[in-house]
């Protein structure tokens, strides 16, 4: 392919030249690009945004169902005090699945959005480090919000700064507790005992008795005040006859 | 505060609960495999399939539940015999289905499921080798495959299937050998939720073969198993037909080193706990005759009757009567060679 030389007169070459200038003084009085300049500007985000997730110690019942509904396999339940959620930030997707399926509201979401870490180590972060949002370095001056119009879209920009929120969506559920539904089918093979994580069924050796009789040995197996509703042992149970109940 | 009992069979042995069923059944030859066992493990531990019930790594994984001993029908193992209680007995052809012979298992799952007495069927089919597979039948319509009708003479997974049917829904059927309706009707004395298999279809059943075992023998014998497209036992011949409409058949004797032993020690032919049993036994060729026990098969047979789906004929009694006390001639319990060795 051959490019010819274009040839242009000087007048021609200067109009062009006054026009940048002319644009570049109009940009930098009423801007109108939809570009954002990160990080110098950071946009108002949606209440609803997925960010990073924090965690309120005092709610959590130690369910272990947002490490068990983890499709990524991010979350790693740690001990101290009780099992608490970890979550494993080169894993993690950012579903949201988590903060969902909690049934107290423990696991809330945040704003923020943009982290660094200094290692991979460093991206498994801990219980206790997900209590609170991790410490941030502001560079932004101002904060841009998108306006869309039928015309068009533009960024409105604002001198103020947008704050890093979070959004905590309490369940609307009553405290619930599990019940045998049908304890003549138990097998009593004790895997909702197993997986209870507060020790809430317990079991003791017992005489069966019928109308006065002693039939034989067996089990008693009960479901104490410990219970918190959380439901790993209705999903467990093989036989499927645990069930969550409402109570006052 | 919630509590509940449950009774923990008593132990022979000073191990955990599979070692008991290991030792007592599994290891003594009575294990009919029938995977009772293999269905209600909590752990879902125990294997069945194609192979002997085993629990690999039972020392440590098994629970001590005992469950497995509470459905097992070879603990405390006392062989049922004879034809049983019946309130009627008849021989008859379906007219709508083919299947072994008067496809009368068929009809009998396709009217109850029209009646609305059960929600689904738990059959087994086959696949191009005749190894067995479980399929649920839950309209009368699947039922018109000739894969799931017919007897396929060999060891299935029916009872893992029939457990999870029945937790998911409530009034289910199966069909099974007579071991398998022992099985299920000790799995309702000791679990509630298996009163839920409203239908139990019995078999009647001599004996019953490993897949491999039996297509190994076949082979050996020059017959493909996947140009078959019926396998029958009748007047002591093994018969297979074939796509291209010839036969073979040997005599049931030469298949005695591949008979299990677990049953070898079964008297039961007739399926005496079954609801309703079915066989060829006692029938003219074509047709099916079916022993009823229970109310609820009554019913449906009287819903045959009703609609005429089906030929009805009188059965001849004699002979399955004499079939019955020819399997407790045959399956001596204990076992003879035992007492040779003693």
């Amino acid at each position: 392919m051959k490019v010819e030389k274009i040839s242009r007169s000087p007048l021609e070459e200067l109009k062009r030249h006054v026009g940048v200038i002319q644009e570049a003084f109009k940009q930098a009085v009423i801007p109108d690009r939809v570009t954002i300049e990160y990080p110098r500007e950071r946009r108002k985000y949606p209440e609803n945004l997925r960010g990073f997730i924090v965690l309120d110690k005092s709610r959590c019942i130690s369910c272990f169902r947002c490490a068990q509904i983890c499709p990524a396999n991010a979350i790693q339940m740690s001990y101290f005090e009780n099992f608490y959620p970890g979550i494993d930030y080169t894993k993690c997707i950012f579903c949201h699945f988590c903060v969902e399926s909690c049934p107290t509201g423990a696991l809330a979401s945040s704003t923020l959005h943009d982290m660094a870490f200094k290692s991979l180590e460093d991206m498994k972060v801990k219980p206790n480090q997900m209590m609170r949002l991790p410490a941030t370095i502001r560079e932004d001056v101002q904060s841009v919000e998108y306006d869309v119009t039928k015309k068009g879209w533009r960024l409105i920009r604002k001198m103020e700064l947008e704050d890093i929120k979070v959004v905590r969506i309490l369940p609307k559920l009553k405290p619930r507790r599990a019940f045998c539904l049908e304890p003549e089918s138990c097998l009593g093979c004790r895997q909702c005992m197993e997986v209870c994580p507060h020790e809430a069924i317990v079991m003791e050796r017992c005489e069966i008795t019928l109308e006065g009789q002693i039939v034989g040995k067996g089990c008693v197996l009960k479901i104490t005040e410990k219970c918190v509703g959380c439901g790993l042992c209705v999903r467990q149970c093989p036989m499927k006859i645990l069930s969550l109940k409402e109570v006052e | 505060m919630q509590e509940w009992q449950f009774l923990v069979p008593d132990k022979k042995h000073k191990k955990k609960f599979f070692g008991n069923l290991k030792a007592e059944v599994i290891d003594a030859k009575l294990c009919c495999h029938c995977a009772a066992c293999a269905a209600i493990c909590p752990v879902d531990g125990i294997v069945s399939g194609d192979q002997p019930i085993d629990f690999p790594n039972w020392v440590k994984e098994c629970v001590d539940c005992g469950a497995c001993i509470k459905v097992c029908p070879r603990w405390e193992y006392k062989p049922l015999k004879g034809i049983g209680n019946y309130i009627e007995a008849i021989s008859a052809k379906s007219k709508r289905f083919k299947g072994q012979d008067g496809a009368m298992v068929t009809e009998i799952t396709a009217t109850a499921l029209e009646m609305g007495l059960i929600e689904k069927a738990i059959f087994v089919s086959r696949d191009e080798e005749w190894r067995t597979k479980m399929v649920t039948i839950r309209s009368p319509v699947q039922l018109y495959d000739r894969k799931v009708t017919g007897t396929k003479y060999s060891y299935a997974d029916v009872l893992p299937a029939l457990k999870d049917a029945v937790i998911e829904s409530k009034a289910v059927a199966f069909v099974g050998t007579p071991c398998m309706i022992s099985a299920v009707r000790k799995m309702q004395k000791s679990f509630k939720k298996f009163e839920r298999v409203k239908l139990a279809i019995g078999l009647f059943c001599t004996e019953n073969f490993y897949h491999h075992q039996l297509s190994e023998f076949l082979a050996k014998k020059g017959v493909d198993l996947r140009l078959a497209t019926k396998t029958d036992i009748k007047k002591g011949k093994f018969i297979v037909r074939f796509v291209d409409g010839g036969r073979v058949s040997f005599p049931v004797k030469e298949f005695e080193e591949i008979i299990p032993s677990g049953c070898k020690v079964c008297q039961d032919f007739a399926a005496v706990e079954s609801d309703v049993s079915v066989g060829s036994v006692g029938s003219e060729s074509g047709f099916s005759t079916v022993i009823v026990r229970s109310e609820i098969a009554k019913k449906v047979i009287d819903q045959i009757r009703e609609k005429g789906t089906a030929e009805i004929k009188e059965p001849d009694i004699q002979a399955v009567q004499k079939l019955c006390e020819y399997k407790v001639k045959i399956h001596p319990y204990p076992p003879k060679e035992k007492e040779k060795t003693q």
